[in-house]
């Protein structure tokens, strides 16, 4: 249980800390090149952006 | 309203993007699968894995992420951030988050911060405010 406290508690400071960084109504987006589930593929958001809006789904399994 | 339902609604003028990020509750980490919390996961029918440890490699995320995309079923294409999880970090989105981004590369919408803070209603708003303001430029 109490590890339990002090991992939320880690968790609760990476929220603060990048929460007051993240990208707001207005700012440019973050740029960013990733590869698929088989390392394949790569996208980059910049080339996606002026053909349709896009939406970022952002998540995990657990 | 549900991912898989805004996606079905939308796919034909918005690009989804499903970016796989850390675990937010992997065994080794702020595990759910025991006690009330799992029973709380039980209740409210989430599809959240109880069985992850936390990656150690890409090649361990990415087939986590695969196990992810397959269980889900948003027909949503995933793409896995780095170890480094520099775009988890640029977009603050541990645990769980939503964002639009406009043609001009801007952000549109910046959802709060999940489990609480994630609503696909709101997005779904603001990509018909979007679409309304854009006209024949998002057709």
């Amino acid at each position: 249980m109490f590890g339990d406290i002090q991992i939320r508690k880690k968790e609760k400071s990476w929220q603060e800390r990048f929460d007051a960084l993240a990208p707001k109504v207005g700012d440019v987006a973050p740029d960013f090149k990733l590869h698929d589930v088989n390392g394949q593929n790569p996208i980059r958001l910049s080339n996606l952006c002026g053909h349709k809006p896009v939406a970022l789904v952002f998540g995990s399994f657990t | 309203m549900s991912l898989g339902d805004l996606y079905a609604q939308y796919h034909d003028r918005v690009e989804f993007l499903v970016v796989y990020i850390r675990e937010a509750h992997p065994v080794d980490g702020w595990w759910l699968g025991k006690g009330i919390p799992k029973a709380m996961l039980k209740m409210s029918g989430s599809k959240a894995a109880l069985d992850v440890y936390d990656p150690q490699t890409i090649e361990e995320r990415r087939a986590v992420a695969g196990r992810c995309e397959v269980a889900m079923q948003y027909g949503i294409q995933t793409y896995v951030d780095e170890m480094d999880d520099a775009v988890n970090e640029a977009y603050a989105a541990k645990p769980t988050r939503l964002y639009l981004v406009g043609l001009d590369g801007r952000i549109v919408y910046a959802g709060g911060l999940g489990p609480f803070g994630f609503h696909p209603s709101e997005l779904a708003a603001a990509i018909e405010d979007y679409i309304a303001q854009m006209g024949d430029a998002v057709a």
